[in-house]
């Protein structure tokens, strides 16, 4: 079974879910779509280098092996994931505490 | 410094320093970013714990140190405190640019 491409597809869901319930609504802010394209272009350098330079070594019989360049879709999955899930978290403590910054 | 704290390294310098920088002093919400950081370690941490286990990947043991956190090379721990770290710099200096526009 292609494991890591059902649980990146699992998580890049379960992310937007929680996106859409939190209240920094982050989906209706142009700057957050200004962020993911920053964001993906640091990716491609980072994890480019990482999957390019065999640092990390995908197992075929668990991802689609579809890739752009050398990363692996669910790559993007997983990394849309992460850094959305950590702006979600950062806003709901910063909104929860202290004022915002300057 | 094997090949991916090298990577670290790169990645997070920029960020870490400019953060500093008086406008963005966004470390003075220390509480947010540790637990924002925190549950994102913790929680993509047990995914790449049980990936690592099944399989799905693996690292180049000439490519990084021979320190373990369970069996995850101790770059790829660091990995999801360095990439949060800049992500949320990266958030708040978009922010940050629109508000002075």
């Amino acid at each position: 079974m292609k494991e890591y491409t059902l649980i990146s597809v699992a998580a890049a869901v379960l992310t937007v879910l929680i996106a859409r319930k939190s209240a920094s609504r982050l989906f209706e802010r142009r700057e957050f779509y200004i962020f993911l394209l920053i964001i993906v272009f640091f990716k491609l350098l980072v994890n480019g280098y990482l999957t390019s330079r065999l640092i990390v070594i995908y197992n075929p019989r668990f991802f689609l092996n579809v890739r752009i360049g050398s990363i692996p879709v669910e790559d993007f999955l997983f990394g849309f994931s992460m850094v959305t899930m950590t702006i979600v978290l950062w806003e709901h403590f910063k909104l929860g505490h202290s004022s915002r910054f300057g | 410094m094997s090949s991916y704290m090298l990577v670290l390294v790169i990645s997070g310098i920029v960020p870490l320093l400019a953060s500093f920088y008086p406008p963005l002093k966004f470390y003075k919400n220390s509480r947010a970013l540790l637990l924002s950081i925190a549950i994102i370690l913790i929680a993509f941490g047990l995914w790449d714990i049980y990936a690592t286990w099944r399989g799905h990947w693996q690292f180049d043991s000439a490519s990084v140190w021979k320190w373990r956190v369970v069996n995850l090379p101790v770059e790829e721990v660091l990995f999801f405190v360095v990439i949060p770290f800049c992500s949320i710099f990266t958030w708040e200096t978009v922010n940050y640019l629109k508000r002075m526009r």
